[in-house]
C-alpha cells in the first residue's frame, strides 16, 4: 500500500460526524451586534455622550452619510473576517472591497482637516477617549477569536488582523457621536488607537490551533 | 463531502482517492514533476480532513478544495529546505552537460520538468532562477547565489519574492 494509500485509510477509519459549523455570516453579524451594543454600553457608563449628536445625524446630512460610510466599512470588515476563516469562503474582490470603503470613510476625515463635516467644536470632550477606544477592543477581539478558533483559517494573522481592525473601528466611529468633533482630535484619538490596536490584535493569531 | 460530515466512511474514502489524483494534476500542471508533490498531496489531503467540518454543503465544493490546496502547495514550497530535494543533484556542470542552460533555468535536452509548472515558468527570471535552483532543483543559498553571482541575501530575497509571485498567481486563478 503506498503512502498515500496508507493516510487515505487511517483518515477514512473510524470517521467521526462532524457538525457543520459554519453560517459564518451570521456568526459575523451577532458579533457585530453584540460589539456596537457593548461599546454604546460603555461608552454611555464612562460618560455623557455629546449632547446634540443625535441631532446632527437627522440634519446634518453629511454627517449622517459619514457615519453611514463608517458603519458599512466595519460591516463589511467583520465580514470579511469571518469569512476569512473558511478556507474559501473570502473572496479577494470583497476583501478589498472592504477595506477601499474603510479607506473613504478615514479619508474623509482627512479631507475634513480643510473641509469638516461639522462646525469644530469641544463640546462633548471626553477624558483619555483614546484609551477608552483602545481598551474596549480587546473584549470584542478575544471574543471572535474563540468563535472562530474552531474553523480552518488559512491565515490566522490575517482573518486576526480582520477582527482587530473591525474591533478597533466600532468604538472609534462611535466616538464620533460620544465625543467631540475635530477632525485632528478624530484621527489621532479614536482612529489612530483603533488601528494600533488592529495591528497589535494580530498577536492572537498564535491562538488559532493548528 | 456533506456524506463524510455524518460519518459515511466509504464515500469519504472514495472523495479522498478521487480528490489525491484531481489534486495531484492541478499540482503538476503548475509546478511541474518534482518529488515534493506527493507530499504536498498527502498534507493538502490531511489538511481537507481537518478542515471537513468547515464546508458548507449549500455553497460549491471548489472554491473550498482549491483555496486548501492553493494554501498547501505555497506553504510546502516555502518551507522546503535544499537537503530535502530528492531530484538528483548532479552539479552545475553535469546539469549544464546536459543541456540545463541554468542561467534561464529552461531545459532542451535534458528533463524538462522543472520547468514544465506553467505557474514557475509564468515567473520572471531572476525569480525563477533562484527558486528552481533551490526549491526545485535543491542546491543550498550558497551555492545558488555563486552560480548566480549575487550574495545570499540578495538570493533569499529574490526567493521570498519569486514565492510571494507565485502565491499571487495561483490566488488569481480563483477568480
Amino acid at each position: 500500500m503506498s503512502s498515500r494509500d496508507s493516510i487515505i485509510q487511517s483518515l477514512s477509519e473510524d470517521l467521526q460526524p462532524v457538525a457543520n459549523s459554519v453560517a459564518v455570516d451570521s456568526k459575523a453579524m451577532l458579533w457585530f451586534v453584540l460589539t456596537a451594543f457593548y461599546v454604546v454600553l460603555v461608552t454611555q457608563w464612562l460618560a455623557p455622550i455629546r449632547a446634540d449628536a443625535f441631532n446632527q445625524l437627522v440634519t446634518v446630512p453629511r454627517f449622517f452619510i459619514e457615519s453611514l460610510l463608517g458603519l458599512m466599512a466595519i460591516v463589511m470588515l467583520t465580514l470579511a473576517a469571518f469569512r476569512a476563516a473558511v478556507p474559501g469562503r473570502l473572496t479577494t474582490r470583497f476583501a478589498i472591497s472592504g477595506l477601499a470603503l474603510l479607506a473613504l470613510w478615514l479619508g474623509n476625515y482627512v479631507y475634513g482637516l480643510i473641509d469638516p463635516t461639522l462646525e469644530p467644536s469641544m463640546a462633548g470632550k471626553r477624558e483619555q477617549c483614546w484609551l477608552q477606544t483602545a481598551t474596549m477592543t480587546l473584549p470584542p477581539i478575544i471574543a471572535a477569536v474563540l468563535l472562530t478558533r474552531r474553523l480552518y483559517p488559512l491565515s490566522p494573522l490575517r482573518t486576526v488582523f480582520l477582527f482587530s481592525l473591525a474591533a478597533g473601528m466600532i468604538p472609534a466611529l462611535y466616538m464620533q457621536i460620544a465625543c467631540m468633533y475635530i477632525p485632528e482630535h478624530i484621527l489621532g484619538h479614536h482612529i489612530l488607537p483603533g488601528l494600533v490596536v488592529g495591528v497589535l490584535g494580530c498577536a492572537l493569531s498564535l491562538f488559532y490551533r493548528r | 463531502m456533506v456524506s463524510a460530515q455524518t460519518g459515511n466512511e466509504k464515500q469519504y474514502r472514495q472523495l479522498l482517492d478521487e480528490l489525491s489524483d484531481v489534486i495531484h494534476r492541478y499540482l503538476i500542471s503548475r509546478f511541474g514533476y518534482h518529488d515534493f508533490l506527493e507530499d504536498c498531496v498527502q498534507d493538502t489531503l490531511i489538511a481537507i480532513h481537518n478542515a471537513r467540518h468547515t464546508y458548507d454543503g449549500s455553497r460549491l465544493f471548489r472554491p473550498w478544495l482549491f483555496a486548501i490546496v492553493r494554501h498547501k502547495s505555497i506553504d510546502a514550497l516555502r518551507k522546503r529546505k535544499s537537503e530535502q530535494a530528492k531530484v538528483t543533484h548532479r552539479g552545475l556542470e553535469d546539469l549544464e552537460t546536459n543541456g540545463y542552460a541554468i542561467d534561464t533555468c529552461s531545459s532542451q535536452e535534458w528533463d524538462t520538468s522543472i520547468t514544465q509548472g506553467r505557474l514557475i515558468n509564468a515567473l520572471a527570471p531572476p525569480f525563477r532562477q533562484a527558486i528552481v535552483l533551490t526549491k526545485l532543483i535543491g542546491f543550498s543559498n550558497a551555492e545558488a547565489a555563486k552560480h548566480l553571482r549575487i550574495s545570499e541575501t540578495a538570493l533569499k530575497v529574490r526567493v521570498h519574492r519569486g514565492i510571494a509571485k507565485l502565491k499571487r498567481l495561483i490566488e488569481a486563478e480563483e477568480a
